[in-house]
């Protein structure tokens, strides 16, 4: 499914993606600045949390509730290499029942499930965004 | 209570580093950051982030912490450590060493907000730094945080202002990112600036209603901008680095400094204390000083090492709760999205 849309829709989109996603697991690619963390926010109101989303490059992890459970967001942006998600411990994440949502996720492919879903982001010449679920 | 003797053990995990610190009274004698140094002391290796690394390190830091403020463990009063904000994994890790040595040692343990602690190190004693009065407004500025508090007293403080996307620190780094410098490259651009035209190029200012901000708009401004100048001419970052580096600096700034404006003028406090990692930036601390002069605030900035992650500043918290007889329980847990 690919879908263009300006940032103010953003919400309607991301209305439309939880409607077509098959896990829990949502990995997000994508150039930097591309609007890849205002998309997560739009998801995490529609999935229900009201907890404030904000950038967790520095904290590499932020943890939203919802009435059940949990949505966890990733920002893998500023570590290394696959070594270090194992330091902080990231395999307990992952095999959570809780929502995944994960920006950065190249730096992790290898520990990823194959059937995660996966988004892709670009910008066309208008400053649009161009999305499509994989 | 200055005839009294009182120690506190800080321990501070909440994200990449593992830090100690003792104090006694109000005064720090010993604050450790975990480094390559403890490392090759102990043996090991060195990994970047958290828990693995926070355990490996924890023991040694806190050793060191203990051996060069001159004192023997016994003579600890308390333990305090960060329970949150933070990276859950390493927030486990200093809240289970501070909940099993304070056990252990039968002494009270104290919970600190980390977020409290970047705003309580002001009231550190240290020669040549004042105290701020209250009621003050506290502006944390770092990697990962951007917020403006209202604190009335040393446990009753309001944020009345936060970064509803990406923080400060974030902005600076990763628009060096986008010019190509290394990362953090906060202190690079701010190196840079000083060398170049703050006017030369123009972003715009995201309009975010009151005292909240925002700064991935800019990161895409800059984004979008760099890439339509490359387009033009390949070597237009290498040609203006310094002027791109002090227009961005620029316009960071202005954002701070418009919303301290509007803080002030909304809560007719003028006492401003800054603190967070980018309070080292020098753009920011003329820009304060300059608001000294032209609206009559007085702005306090503690010592360096006080603002960045630090276990000092979970130390002054601690003895200031000790004051209180503000003790948590063996039953505290980490909390990663704590609030103030």
């Amino acid at each position: 499914m690919k879908i263009s849309y300006g940032i103010n829709e953003v919400e309607q989109v991301a209305k439309n993606l939880l409607k077509n996603t098959k896990t829990k697991t949502i990995l997000f690619y994508g150039h930097m600045g591309v609007g890849k963390t205002t998309l997560i926010k739009a998801l995490v109101k529609v999935l229900g949390s009201n907890d404030d989303v904000s950038s967790p490059t520095f904290s590499i992890i932020n943890e939203y509730k919802l009435q059940e459970g949990k949505i966890f967001h990733f920002d893998l942006y500023r570590i290394n290499d696959i070594e270090e998600a194992y330091n902080f411990g990231i395999e307990d994440y992952l095999d959570s029942e809780h929502w995944k949502l994960i920006e950065w996720p190249e730096k992790i492919e290898a520990i990823l499930h194959q059937d995660a879903d996966k988004i892709e982001i670009i910008l066309d010449d208008n400053n649009n965004r161009i999305i499509s679920l994989k | 209570m200055s005839s009294q003797n009182i120690y506190i053990l800080g321990i501070e995990s909440s994200c990449d580093d593992t830090a100690a610190s003792v104090i006694h009274n109000g005064r720090i004698l010993s604050n450790v950051v975990a480094s390559q140094k403890i490392h090759e002391e102990y043996g090991g290796v060195v990994p970047e982030l958290a828990s693995r690394a926070h355990q490996q390190n924890i023991i040694p830091v806190v050793h060191q912490a203990i051996k060069k403020a001159g004192i023997s463990k016994n003579q600890l009063s308390a333990v305090a450590f960060t329970k949150g904000p933070g990276l859950m994994g390493s927030l486990l890790v200093g809240t289970s060493f501070a909940k099993s040595l304070s056990y252990g040692l039968n002494i009270p343990l104290i919970d600190v907000n980390h977020m409290q602690g970047h705003i309580l190190a002001h009231f550190i004693d240290e020669d040549g730094f004042d105290k701020p009065p209250f009621p003050f407004l506290a502006m944390t500025i770092s990697g990962g945080h951007t917020q403006i508090v209202r604190v009335d007293d040393y446990f009753d403080m309001k944020v009345i202002g936060e970064t509803i996307d990406d923080a400060v620190g974030e902005a600076y780094d990763k628009s060096g990112k986008i010019l190509g410098l290394g990362y953090p490259a906060g202190p690079e651009i701010d190196k840079r600036a000083q060398l170049g035209n703050p006017k030369a190029f123009k972003f715009t200012k995201p309009k975010v209603d009151g005292l909240n901000f925002s700064f991935s708009g800019l990161k895409t401004a800059i984004l979008y901008f760099v890439q339509r100048e490359t387009k033009a001419n390949p070597n237009f970052v290498e040609e203006h680095l310094n002027d791109i580096c002090a227009s961005i600096q620029y316009t960071i700034i202005g954002i701070l400094i418009d919303k301290l404006k509007l803080a002030t003028k909304q809560t007719g406090i003028k006492h401003i204390a800054i603190g967070g990692g980018v309070s080292a930036n020098s753009g920011i601390r003329k820009a304060l000083k300059d608001g000294e002069q032209k609206f009559g605030w007085t702005t306090y900035i503690p010592k360096f090492e006080f603002t960045t992650d630090n276990a000092a500043m979970i130390a002054i918290v601690g003895y200031l709760k000790f004051l209180e007889g503000d003790f948590a329980n063996q039953d505290v847990s980490a909390s990663a999205r704590l609030k103030i």
